[in-house]
């Protein structure tokens, strides 16, 4: 505790007079741990409409105009027992088109104008948890070659493709922000390298007089410390401020995608983006003055 | 206190810097440690304050191989000693009280109790007044005797000087010459490594008279 308490006031006063090293650092800091905490909201956010849209997911087995009752109930039966479904509806051609109507009312002179009702039946297909896993591709297949059958439509093909392509985006910007982050300490390595050679002179009598290398080393891992600290709190002050711009400018489109769909930093995220930067600055810290020997050369 | 066997410092493949220097310093005595320039005065001061080991022979301080010392160890053994340097080594950035009092509190002595024991060294140098004034606003000999204080405040068994009156006049060398004369009257090992020989004649105590690196000769 007394190392820690002569380490917080001897970096509290080494970063007061370097006032712009200290900001470069924090702004360096700030752009890393801001790149972060925006792919954790962004990666956030799409994770929750796409599992969104993936409990929406459904097959669609479309039935042709001319499919027997047999066939109805032979595919029925297929859908029964493949143990991947929660439930499932008939909807028929009449129903189809009356569902369209009420979609699309400005549509009605349309469709009353058609000679015949071109709405295929279909069974909607919802999924169980098994399904969701991946069980409902089988199904899928197996309907589509069953006879009676027009076309089997599975939504979770196509989000699937867009979830790995996402997938894919996320972990390229998980990457940078990391490389980034990297950038920082190497920026808070070189600040407190700095300070730590400013005070080459004092820190050789320290040694001299018997300080413990806690009481010398401290100082500086605590200067990177604060460093990260500050940066990460400058990248959430950022943060805020970039959200509540996206929150103005992208309203509508967070009305059609669900109010709950836009996900905030959390309190573990802040808390996590400070910790990480002080972490990181602490670690910088000590890397910047680990070679540092304080018994001098010990050539025997 | 202070033993050598056979101690020989090496500096590369072929430079000596100590040859074969068996000595031993007792308890409370005051040995000054003289010789011309490189015959290795600093040598043997870097290896007492344990910068560097011996390349051959053993050096115990109080009992202690200093060798064999680990990191941690040599801290503290280095607490345990006052050290007086020609160039003071005060810390600049520091006020002469916190310069003083900087070994008792990474000791964790009580405030209180830092605040009075710097003030009696301090008062012991006669520069109780100038507690609060920084190093560089001190002359040469207010320093040294700043240096001094710190190297007593935490009341060590031995205090070791590497030339402490290079850079003061004579009649200051004097002064702080009777200083340490009045450590080792209370009781203290002192070993000053000097070069002058009107002090030593002054305090008039055993010398130990280093001759290129042929080891050490006592003269008195």
């Amino acid at each position: 505790m007394r190392a820690l308490a002569y380490a917080w006031q001897e970096a509290v006063a080494s970063l007061a007079r370097a006032r712009w090293t200290l900001l470069l650092s924090i702004a360096t800091i700030a752009v890393a741990f801001a790149m972060l905490g925006a792919f954790r909201v962004v990666s956030g956010t799409v994770e929750r409409v796409a599992g969104g849209w993936s409990e929406a997911a459904e097959v669609s087995v479309y039935l042709d105009d001319v499919v027997t009752e047999a066939e109805q109930a032979a595919i029925r039966q297929v859908i029964d027992r493949s143990g991947v479904t929660s439930g499932v509806t008939l909807v028929s051609k009449e129903q189809a088109l009356a569902r369209f109507g009420a979609e699309f009312p400005e549509l009605g002179d349309v469709t009353a104008s058609l000679d015949a009702n071109p709405f295929p039946a279909s069974f909607e297909v919802r999924l169980s948890e098994a399904g969701m896993a991946g069980g409902a591709d089988a199904l899928a297949a197996s309907l589509a070659a069953l006879p009676g059958v027009a076309d089997v439509r599975f939504d979770r093909q196509w989000l699937s493709r867009l979830i790995a392509v996402i997938t894919a985006l996320r972990t390229a910007g998980w990457i940078a922000a990391l490389a980034l982050v990297l950038g920082a300490a190497t920026t808070v390595v070189a600040v407190v390298r700095l300070s730590f050679e400013a005070r080459r002179e004092e820190i050789g009598i320290m040694a001299l007089v018997g300080a413990p290398v806690a009481f010398i080393r401290g100082p500086f891992v605590v200067e990177g410390a604060i460093q990260g600290a500050l940066g990460a709190l400058a990248a959430l002050g950022g943060l805020s401020l970039l959200g509540r711009a996206l929150t103005r400018a992208l309203g509508p489109l967070a009305a059609a995608l669900g109010n709950d769909a836009l996900r905030p930093l959390l309190w573990t995220d802040i808390a996590g983006l400070l910790a990480g930067g002080a972490l990181v600055g602490a670690a910088a810290g000590l890397l910047a003055t680990w070679k540092w020997d304080p018994q001098g050369p010990l050539a025997r | 206190m202070i033993e050598l066997h056979n101690v020989t410092k090496i500096y590369g493949t072929d430079v000596t810097a100590l040859d074969r220097l068996t000595f031993t310093v007792d308890k409370g005595e005051f040995v000054f440690l003289t010789g011309p320039s490189g015959a290795g005065k600093s040598t043997l001061l870097r290896l007492l304050l344990r910068q560097e080991v011996p390349t051959e022979g053993t050096l115990t301080v109080g009992g202690r191989e200093l060798a064999t010392l680990s990191t941690r160890e040599v801290q503290a053994y280095r607490r345990s000693l006052g050290v007086v340097f020609q160039d003071f080594k005060l810390i600049p950035t520091k006020t002469v009280f916190d310069n003083v009092a900087f070994v008792m509190r990474v000791l964790g002595v009580p405030v209180e109790q830092q605040r009075r024991r710097t003030y009696q060294v301090l008062k012991g140098v006669g520069l109780q007044h100038r507690a609060l004034a920084y190093p560089p606003e001190l002359s040469g000999g207010e320093q040294q005797r700043i240096a001094i204080a710190r190297a007593l405040v935490n009341e060590p068994q031995v205090v070791l000087a590497d030339e402490p009156t290079g850079n003061l006049d004579p009649d200051l060398s004097l002064e702080i010459m009777d200083v340490f004369r009045d450590i080792n009257a209370a009781g203290t090992t002192v070993l000053v490594a000097t070069h002058d020989r009107a002090l030593i004649a002054h305090v008039g105590r055993r010398v130990l008279h280093l001759e290129s690196t042929r080891g050490a000769r006592a003269e008195a």
